[in-house]
């Protein structure tokens, strides 16, 4: 029996094929979906979204957390379940969809000194987080605040290892104050 | 088979005929979309409702839920403790209804297995070609003599289950003396949420501690001679509650077996644990649905198969979060958390449609994140992850396990306990 196949079914096909492709990584993309969010937006405050973040940025990321470079509370024990090949088809699956800023309103003063305290961070990560200049660099506008400031807390904190010289100083630099405020900052941005 | 094999099958499969693959075998599909019924809109059902729609969004999915409002059980200790607030763990459907899936606010009363339906309180029956069960838990309340689900409703809530009775419980704490107990008693594992009760004894001492009622104690009356993330809590206890948490082994008497409510003393063959608050956790069990129909083991949980999530004793269901047993080993099973749940959910998701087109199942993935809060910015978390090898579920033991214990560096030992401090899931 010959079937012309319907639309519905050329939609089925093309969303369940990803189920049985031998290479495909989104069945365990859909396991890291439970604390990052569907397609990598997180809907909560201590979770990164991870969706649209340049691909060698999370690929180091990965890498760095499996060979202990990188200080982490829970991703370091994570990585440790998947092979360096599926932690690359991880990193590939996120960069490939969209950014989607969760923009996190702050008052106008917190806003202000944000900017202020973020003159430092700009030449990287661009005034408002969402233009990085190089592809190992995130994205920081609507990422969540919560997430950025224990972040900084881990670049700040001496006794624990993180990789990126600069980012460390830069980080250290900071008033212990204007942590919050930069993170609150970044988040707010739309773009 | 190997899991190179099965995936070298699978694309030679597919690569000679993609399109036949999909096309000749739906029988459901050809003719009109595949039913699928989920009951329970917990983190199981309410994942797998929305996965199964996301998947194949020409599916016909339906939820049945109980109550219009989710109240998550995750971070609920911290609404006892008054740290966090109840209405921060709430959701309700719509997010599910605008995802085109058809939500039943109703009591899911039958299933037969036979004729692939269940029958809902309101007169309803729904038919369907594959049916998702998340029941959770139902209490054993006869476990412990004197204690009852009217008691539970009343004057003695259990709170294991997020809701009306977490207020109550938090109530009954607000309003307690210092230099009064809190008595926790701790039914024999598998239980919902394994390092449950040992978070909700922190969070009681918490709140002791930020009221200044530093003479007041909270007794554990356990079942168990062990207890998930001991070390950690210990470390904690000692640090921010010294002297003010006591914890009862089984092996030393802690296993209670009976309950006077009028002195508010919990029992066990050896010891009287008495309180001015009780806060009995009763033995549970999988969702009495499941087990009306058949569906339990002699324990009165759900088998399942470990790579499907379908049950072991009816075809066409799918079985999974509190209510399933998903493991072998005692130690290495699932633990029954939301997280365990949202992936089996997951899991179950790709194996219906599979098996509804006819198409070999999906390598699963298991995953486990669990955080305790022990006090504010002092959280620690363990981490289960699942692999398939040789056809077979396994632990992954280097990627698992606790966070640190020992610390020597203060700093670091902050940071630790700072970043798993509070952390809501996300589905």
């Amino acid at each position: 029996m010959h079937v012309k196949p319907s639309l519905a079914l050329l939609a089925l096909a093309l969303t369940a094929s990803p189920l049985c492709h031998a290479g495909d990584i989104s069945g365990l993309a859909r396991a890291c979906d439970s604390c990052h969010g569907l397609n990598g937006v997180s809907v909560g405050p201590n979770m990164p979204s991870i969706g649209g973040l340049p691909e060698p940025y999370l690929k180091n990321l990965l890498q760095q957390w499996k060979s202990g470079e990188r200080y982490a509370a829970t991703m370091d024990r994570h990585v440790k379940g998947y092979s360096d090949d599926e932690l690359a088809a991880l990193a590939t699956h996120y960069a490939k969809l969209p950014w989607v800023p969760v923009v996190q309103k702050a008052d106008a003063t917190v806003l202000a000194k944000g900017r202020e305290a973020t003159d430092r961070c700009e030449t990287c990560h661009g005034v408002t987080g969402g233009e990085p200049d190089e592809t190992d660099t995130p994205k920081l506008n609507g990422q969540w605040a919560q997430y950025m400031e224990m972040e900084l807390l881990k670049y700040r904190t001496e006794a624990v290892k993180m990789p990126h010289k600069k980012m460390r100083n830069n980080a250290k630099k900071l008033d212990e104050a204007d942590v919050a405020h930069a993170a609150q900052y970044y988040a707010a941005q739309p773009k | 088979m190997s899991q190179f094999n099965r995936r070298a099958f699978i694309k030679a499969a597919l690569a000679a005929a993609p399109a036949s693959a999909f096309l000749a075998v739906p029988k459901a599909h050809a003719g009109k979309k595949a039913s699928i019924v989920v009951v329970g809109g917990g983190f199981g059902g309410a994942t797998a409702a929305k996965y199964l729609k996301l998947m194949d969004p020409g599916l016909n999915v339906t939820l049945v839920e109980r109550q219009k409002t989710y109240t998550s059980c995750p971070l609920s200790n911290e609404v006892i403790s008054g740290h966090g607030k109840i209405e921060d763990l709430q959701r309700g459907y719509d997010g599910l209804v605008k995802r085109g899936i058809n939500v039943i606010f109703d009591d899911a009363t039958g299933i037969d297995a036979a004729r692939k339906t269940v029958s809902l309180k309101g007169g309803r029956t729904l038919q369907y070609d594959a049916l998702v069960l998340s029941p959770g838990i139902d209490f054993n309340y006869a476990a412990i003599a004197g204690y009852s689900e009217e008691l539970a409703n009343s004057s003695h809530p259990h709170a294991w289950k997020a809701g009306p009775q977490t207020l109550a419980l938090k109530q009954k704490l607000h309003a307690m003396k210092d230099g009064e107990t809190f008595v926790i008693s701790v039914p024999p594992g598998p239980f919902r949420c394994p390092p449950g009760p040992y978070e909700r004894a922190s969070q009681v001492a918490s709140y002791f501690k930020h009221h200044g009622m530093m003479k007041s104690k909270v007794l554990i009356a356990d079942a168990n001679d062990s207890f998930s993330k001991k070390g950690l809590f210990e470390q904690a206890w000692k640090r921010h509650y010294p002297g003010m948490i006591e914890w009862t082994a089984g092996a030393a008497g802690g296993k209670v077996v009976k309950f006077d409510a009028k002195s508010n003393t919990a029992s066990s063959d050896f010891n009287d644990f008495k309180g001015a608050v009780v806060n009995i956790i009763p033995p549970h069990h999988a969702g009495a649905i499941a087990k009306n129909a058949g569906l339990t083991n002699e324990k009165g949980w759900c088998p399942v198969d470990m790579l499907t999530m379908e049950s072991s004793k009816a075809k066409d269901i799918w079985i999974v979060g509190d209510a399933c047993v998903h493991g072998e080993l005692p130690v290495y099973a699932a633990p029954k958390s939301a997280h365990s749940a949202a992936t089996q959910a997951k899991v179950a998701a790709g194996a219906i449609i599979a098996k509804l087109n006819g198409l070999p199942n999906p390598e699963p993935f298991f995953v486990n994140t669990c955080y305790s809060i022990a006090e504010v910015d002092w959280g620690f978390s363990v981490v289960h992850i699942y692999r398939v090898k040789d056809g077979k579920l396994v632990y992954i033991q280097e990627a698992g396990g606790i966070s640190p214990v020992n610390i020597a560096d203060e700093a670091q030992l902050k940071l630790q306990r700072k970043l798993s401090r509070n952390t809501p899931p996300a589905g």
